[in-house]
């Protein structure tokens, strides 16, 4: 069974604007995209900024609801049935954004463990590890507001892993992470997948998405481009293209951009 | 148990965060005392009763509303900005009682601009208090503050539906600070806006608390019964609010501001 289920999901906003927002607009985020993901795989979502990345895992975590198609993590809905599945998930989102700048990393740790109800006993085994994981044990006491950039979303990675999650949703997690810290992640989701965790990642990093994904599904304007093994993506790459690019090896960043433009008839 | 946990630690984090903002500990010491001098010119030569009713009470009443009201509004705004709102809404611990611990945090460090405003009344206008009781003076203050604290969990859960929180913020304080009669009778108030200030219970948890000081108008029974129906209709109201007013957040998508 899949772990994550997902067919032609729509997702919509209505904004408004002028007096008293009489007009309304509707964006069509996300367009009827399908996809699944299997236990243990690391599947990888790839796009533009707008594509619809971000609105998808906001969905698969229970933060929005869908306009309609099938949205399902671990078996459950995602509109409807959270409570059977937000204990056994967890999300990061790339940047700096996401936990409280006025607290300590500990103070924030140990807040989100009691948010996903952690017993005290292992509570604060669990902070201790997770704050050497990402290498802030030195840090752990002091404000993030006083943390750059690169720290803060180390916090953001540990708090992503505060539950031991079946599956994990990551959104650019790597975004303001030095080459290290980057890698260092990398890492910890590789030793992740292999303890069975399931992980959707979406990353602007084509070379991480290589390395990384299983399978990666391609989206642009909320509709799916195309969805396989990086293997299987790169080698639909036009011969024309090929030419082009005039390298020995054809890179995930190459179909990517060709699939993007070719989309648009370039 | 974990529940509990839950509350507790929304609560002592709130204090611990709230008390780190500059903005805060200006609306807690500062915010009182101009309140107190605003009210204490207005009703200088206006009779010992009406002095403590409106000076002393007054600039409490107001101070507490100001702290309550502007921070757990205020929180939202910030943990909306922060993409922490979302965050906190998406685990597995009941909102509502996230929620409900900010709101306890921030009424704690709230009594204190109350007690503030209350000490620079007595010290700068030297007025003079009786108390005709101060058991009742007691219950009434425990009254007010659920009172405040049942208006101000409505307040958040509305405020969830909409991103524009500082204009609602802002629209609120001196409205209802007027409706509710914190800082003159509402009786002053045309009769058709009297039938609104009814309905809150803060109206009438400030003629309790008047009662027992000035011992005129309102008996302390016939100010308590309708703050008990209010403060209930209110809670039932939150209550059946909260499940619609959260799907409704997740169809808007209105938790953060992405």
């Amino acid at each position: 069974m899949a772990v994550i289920e997902v067919k032609d999901l729509v997702r919509d906003f209505t904004t408004g604007d002028g007096l008293f927002n009489r007009n309304k607009r509707t964006i069509n985020a996300v367009k009827g995209i399908s996809f699944h993901v299997e236990k243990g795989e690391i599947f990888g979502l790839l796009g533009q900024n707008g594509a619809g990345k971000t609105t998808t895992i906001k969905m698969l975590i229970t933060m929005l609801a869908p306009t309609s198609g099938t949205c399902r993590v671990l078996g459950y809905d995602v509109f409807g049935q959270e409570k059977q599945i937000r204990h056994r998930i967890n999300f990061i989102f790339g940047g700096e954004y996401g936990i409280y700048r006025r607290l300590s990393a500990r103070d924030n740790l140990k807040y989100f463990a009691n948010l996903y109800k952690i017993d005290k006993n292992i509570r604060d085994k669990r902070v201790d590890e997770l704050l050497e994981l990402v290498e802030l044990s030195d840090r752990a006491d002091t404000r993030v507001e006083t943390f750059s950039k690169g720290m803060a979303q180390r916090v953001q990675i540990a708090r992503g892993l505060i539950n031991n999650p079946e599956v994990l949703f990551l959104d650019e997690p790597t975004i303001g992470l030095d080459p290290l810290g980057a890698e260092n992640l990398r890492e910890v989701i590789r030793k992740l997948q292999a303890g069975g965790t399931t992980i959707l990642l979406t990353t602007h990093n084509m070379y991480e998405a290589d390395e990384l994904c299983g399978r990666i599904a391609i989206i642009k304007q909320g509709e799916l481009l195309t969805l396989g093994t990086p293997q299987e993506i790169k080698s639909r790459l036009t011969p024309r293209r090929v030419v082009e690019v005039a390298r020995d090896e054809i890179t995930l960043e190459d179909a990517y951009i060709q699939l993007v433009k070719g989309s648009d008839g370039q | 148990m974990k529940s509990a946990s839950v509350i507790w630690t929304s609560m002592t984090l709130q204090m611990k965060q709230t008390f780190a903002r500059n903005m805060f500990k200006f609306t807690l010491f500062v915010g009182p005392l101009l309140t107190t001098i605003v009210l204490g010119e207005m009703f200088r030569f206006s009779g010992a009763d009406s002095f403590v009713a409106y000076v002393v009470l007054g600039s409490g009443i107001w101070s507490l509303w100001n702290s309550i009201a502007f921070s757990s509004a205020g929180d939202i705004n910030r943990e909306r900005f922060t993409n922490t709102l979302s965050i906190i809404f998406s685990t597995p611990a009941d909102f509502r009682k996230i929620l409900l611990g900010k709101i306890f945090g921030n009424t704690i460090l709230s009594m204190g601009s109350f007690f503030l405003s209350v000490f620079f009344a007595i010290i700068l206008y030297r007025p003079t208090i009786y108390v005709a009781n101060w058991g009742l003076l007691f219950v009434a203050l425990i009254l007010t503050i659920a009172a405040f604290i049942i208006m101000s969990i409505f307040i958040a859960y509305l405020l969830t539906l909409s991103r524009k929180t500082t204009i609602w913020m802002n629209c609120l304080e001196v409205p209802f600070a007027l409706l509710c009669g914190f800082v003159f009778p509402i009786e002053n108030l045309p009769q058709v806006v009297q039938y609104f200030s009814w309905a809150f219970p803060p109206t009438w948890a400030v003629r309790l608390l008047r009662y027992p000081v000035t011992e005129t108008g309102y008996t302390f029974t016939e100010a308590l019964i309708p703050l008990l129906i209010t403060m209930a209709v209110f809670a039932l109201l939150a209550g059946f609010l909260y499940k619609a007013i959260f799907k409704q957040a997740k169809v808007l998508g209105t938790l953060d501001m992405a």
